[in-house]
């Protein structure tokens, strides 16, 4: 026993492993999952020469307009935010490894003094003792470490995916919103220049006070737009900047494309997507995980639940004018109070609840796939609709009223009011665009296991309708 | 251009019209359709009784067969694509393939029997407007007759009883029918030398007609009560009217009859006529007094004469200016003075199409050629000898000539005016001031406050911007 000891100590040792190897190899995981998965890099910011080195690197992602894949490079390898969550898991990672360590070897040392009769006599006991509970079930204890440290990969990657998301959702947002900001300027200056029109046109006898007043009204209205898509477009601007970590100066340099990227061909299909699902959902992998490790904490508690403590220790006792003691104690509490029946009730209890959570959480994650392809295509069909139908209708309907404006069968304000209800479709066929990426990203991140809150379309005012009429 | 539909097949036997009752077929006589909106030669009679034949301006006389002694013509009721003017085609319905259908020229007291074939999908009649006969050929149907139904064949006959002009129209469903383009002419010639009723050298006859076509369409809207936007003369509008081409000297007939929903003053330049007959027949010479400008009522007819003795290109056409328009917007907002500076750039940043008009005026409109709506015409147009006619709807010119040969209709060309016999521009002093009045209000109810100087807050028109 005494000689075994120490190779069994050495052994655990050898099998719990450092933290920084746990934290190492988690972190590649991660690594793994974002190129794979996210298509994009991950950067681990751990020294000041480091930081030095991305964010010049991030100054030259700035020279030019921010593509989308670039905001989500700079967000996973630049942002202090995601620095944060990749240390705080490297936190509980090394919580982790912690945890499967088998308890420190106990000292004790007695040392009993007498005085009597006999004189004084010194009383002197060691002992070195270990957990022999915790080196047996040494294997079952790094097992469940393992587990943790899957989790912790787990929870890293959907913080990863979930960065990834609202990183390209906030690039959407702000790219349309500055689009939108651009198509109200035309808009208000179509109504601007008809309300301009009716003030030299009252000035000069043409119009009434009325007829001038109508036209003002709408202008004002929407310079009123105007002034909302603006604060939009700054909104959003800022929204992506928070995201990407930037700095006041490279805040400052940061530029956009002036347009969304163009709609795709096709878009994804159903059984593509739905064929994907549960293999890959990273929500579904972590209650199983759960699931497998409650199932094995179930086993242990089985055996433990009787008897949870074996103590097992060598003891040296040297006592005046005696020769040294020299054996072992074994410590085991008996089972006569508590038979176990609470501990093992709570733990099938807990299997149980973790068993259906894993089903409910497989259902859900199925609908949830669901829900976010709906939204995905709806929101495709609707882009195309605008881009296919709704604008080109308005265009032609402009370049019909010139026509009308040429042969006098209508007037100049029925012609600006064209021209105004076009580029409003333009606006609602940006919108339509940015909740087509949305959802598009919104559907990426639901099948690898984000629940994201599904898209619900905005019904689109409808642009004042040109009258026509002569 | 007339055309045969089918060749008679036997004796009088002919296979027209798809959907005529056969046994209505055999003693049927052809159908002749018309495919052109030109102005047709004048029918000579080749039978019955001999007449002067008027020239129907854009369209023709039909002609007829004998039969035992009674002139049998055959009107078919169909839809029909009628050129309104070059450019523009309307999809009416007519008869025998045009809108207005042919005039029917018979002499006073001739025996009548007209063959109508109904091809239009809902009934129809026709009423003989003007005519005495028996009230079961008046053609108003339900009243008179049952409606004619798709695909049948009915006989009208009577006898011409007196002479004048007359026009035949539906009387079913016959607001729709009208506004698609249901009507035609119709004459009665004198039998014999009548003493209210002169012998004429040029006798020309019109229908006026109003349609309401959406630019860019090509059905007339029914249901247009008096927004109308295409004012004609026999479904044909400026500069799709013939021109009235006579010999100086002719004595000319003009008979005009008003299917729309609104008067219509007709006039003439460079001459006075006399309004020698109306719808109830010649007018007594003691009752004439020479005018200029006659007021054709709705559903009326007029016949006016005048001695054509003044050589030129003189303008002939409705008073109402409104009429001498083609299709225009009623809501257009004037823009006559507007300084349009700095903004014509910012409308063409929203709409580079767009050009100013109607800062100095609508004249632009006749000058200006732009594009339009498909299947529409100009507002205002026509290019004569010193530039922009700007005119449209019903408007046309008489022109008289010395050289023009009797029996010949065709058109002259522009007049050449002998020097000077044209207006010129003044070149000599500068003219002084004219004196201005400041009297206004002075009569009955006079001005308190002092002059009111209009003319300062009024920008004077300026040079061309942006054109």
């Amino acid at each position: 026993m005494r000689a075994s000891l120490p190779i069994s100590l050495l052994a655990a040792t050898v099998l719990t492993g450092c933290a920084s190897v746990a934290i190492d190899e988690n972190f590649a995981e991660v690594e793994r999952f974002a190129r794979d998965e996210a298509g994009s890099e991950v950067r681990w910011l751990r020294s000041d020469a480091e930081r030095e080195a991305m964010r010049a690197e991030v100054d030259r992602l700035l020279a030019q307009p921010l593509a989308i894949d670039d905001a989500v490079r700079i967000a996973l390898g630049y942002s202090p935010a995601f620095q944060s969550l990749l240390a705080e898991a490297a936190v509980v990672s090394a919580d982790a490894t912690g945890s499967a360590r088998i308890g420190n070897p106990v000292f004790t040392f007695e040392r009993l003094f007498r005085s009597g009769a006999e004189g004084r006599e010194l009383d002197i006991g060691r002992s070195l003792g270990i957990s022999l509970f915790d080196l047996l079930f040494l294997p079952a204890r790094l097992e469940q470490a393992e587990f943790r440290q899957q989790q912790t990969r787990l929870q890293s990657s959907i913080a990863l995916l979930s960065t990834v998301t609202e990183v390209r959702q906030a690039w959407v947002d702000a790219v349309a919103a500055r689009q939108v900001a651009r198509y109200r300027e035309e808009v208000a200056t179509a109504a601007g220049t008809a309300a301009e029109l009716a003030r030299r046109m009252q000035a000069t006898g043409n119009f009434s006070r009325l007829q001038r007043a109508r036209e003002q009204a709408l202008a004002a209205e929407e310079t009123a737009n105007l002034i909302r898509a603006r604060q939009n477009a700054t909104a959003a601007r800022e929204a992506l900047i928070q995201r990407l970590g930037l700095t006041p100066s490279q805040a400052q340099a940061l530029r956009l494309p002036d347009q969304l990227p163009a709609l795709p061909e096709a878009p994804m299909d159903e059984a593509t997507t739905g064929a994907a699902l549960l293999e890959n959902r990273l929500d579904v992998r972590i209650a199983r995980t759960d699931l497998d490790r409650t199932a094995k904490s179930l086993g242990l508690t089985r055996v433990t639940s009787v008897v949870n403590g074996l103590h097992v220790a060598g003891v040296r006792n040297s006592e005046t004018g005696e020769s040294t003691q020299r054996g072992f104690e074994i410590e085991l509490p008996l089972p006569l109070f508590d038979f176990g029946d609470a501990v093992r009730a709570g733990s099938e209890a807990r299997y149980l609840s973790a068993f259906n959570r894993t089903l409910e959480l497989a259902n859900n994650a199925s609908s949830q796939v669901r829900v976010a392809y709906e939204g995905y295509r709806s929101a495709y069909d609707l882009a195309r609709h605008y881009r296919n139908e709704v604008v080109p209708l308005r265009q032609n309907i402009t370049e019909e009223s010139v026509l009308q404006y040429n042969g006098m069968l209508i007037g100049v304000f029925e012609l600006l009011a064209a021209a105004r209800s076009q580029s409003a479709s333009v606006v609602q066929a940006i919108e339509a665009e940015r909740d087509f990426w949305r959802a598009e990203a919104a559907l990426k991140a639901s099948l690898l296991g984000q629940p994201i809150v599904p898209l619900t379309l905005q019904s689109g005012a409808s642009p004042a309708e040109a009258g026509g009429g002569h | 251009m007339t055309t045969r539909r089918s060749f008679l097949a036997g004796a009088g036997l002919l296979a027209a019209a798809g959907t005529v009752n056969r046994t209505a077929l055999a003693a049927l006589p052809e159908p002749v359709i018309q495919t052109s909106a030109a102005t047709a030669a004048p029918l000579t009679p080749p039978n019955g009784r001999p007449y002067d034949p008027v020239v129907t301006l854009n369209g023709w006389t039909a002609p007829w067969r004998m039969r035992n002694g009674v002139k049998e013509f055959h009107l078919v009721a169909e839809p029909v694509e009628r050129e309104i003017a070059p450019g523009m085609v309307a999809r009416l319905w007519g008869y025998n393939g045009q809108s207005p259908g042919p005039t029917i020229e018979v002499v006073e007291g001739d025996r009548v029997r007209i063959f109508v074939t109904n091809h239009l999908p809902e009934h129809t009649t026709i009423h003989w407007h003007g005519q005495r006969l028996p009230n079961g050929m008046d053609g108003v149907g339900g009243l008179n007759q049952p409606q004619i139904p798709p695909g049948k064949t009915f006989v009208y006959e009577f006898i011409a009883r007196r002479p004048g002009t007359f026009m035949y129209h539906p009387h079913a469903d016959e607001m729709v029918q009208m506004a698609m383009g249901m009507m035609g002419f119709w004459v009665t010639h004198p039998r014999e030398a009548h003493p209210h009723i002169a012998r004429v050298d040029r006798d020309f006859c019109f229908l006026l007609n109003a349609y309401d076509i959406e630019p860019g369409s090509y059905v007339p809207k029914i249901n247009t009560m008096l927004d109308f936007n295409l004012w004609t003369w026999n479904s044909r509008a400026f500069p799709g009217i013939d021109t009235l081409n006579v010999r100086k000297g002719d004595r000319v007939r003009v008979r005009i009859g008003n299917l729309t929903m609104t008067n219509h003053p007709i006039h003439i330049h460079g001459h006075e006529f006399e309004v020698t007959g109306t719808d109830g027949g010649p007018t007594r010479p003691e009752s004439r007094w020479p005018e200029v400008t006659t007021d054709v009522a709705v559903g009326q007819m007029r016949q006016i004469e005048f001695i054509a003795d003044e050589e030129g290109d003189w303008a002939m056409h409705c008073h109402k200016s409104h009429h001498t328009m083609n299709a225009m917007g009623h809501d257009v907002p004037t823009m006559i003075g507007v300084d349009h500076r700095g903004l014509v750039e910012d409308i063409q940043k929203l709409v580079p199409d767009y050009m100013l008009m109607g800062e100095r005026g609508m004249a632009d409109m006749g000058e200006m050629e732009m594009p339009l709506p498909d299947n529409t015409l100009p507002m205002m147009t026509g290019q004569g000898p010193f530039g922009a006619v700007e005119m449209g709807g019903m408007f046309t010119v008489l022109k008289v000539r010395r050289d023009q040969k009797p029996g010949d209709y065709r058109d002259p060309g522009w007049f050449k005016h002998p020097k000077g016999t044209v207006a010129y521009e003044w070149a000599g002093a500068g003219l002084p001031e004219p004196a201005r009045s400041d009297a206004a209000g002075s009569s009955s109810m006079p001005r308190t406050g002092g002059r009111q100087s209009v003319e300062m807050t009024v920008r004077k028109p300026t040079g061309h911007q942006g054109h």
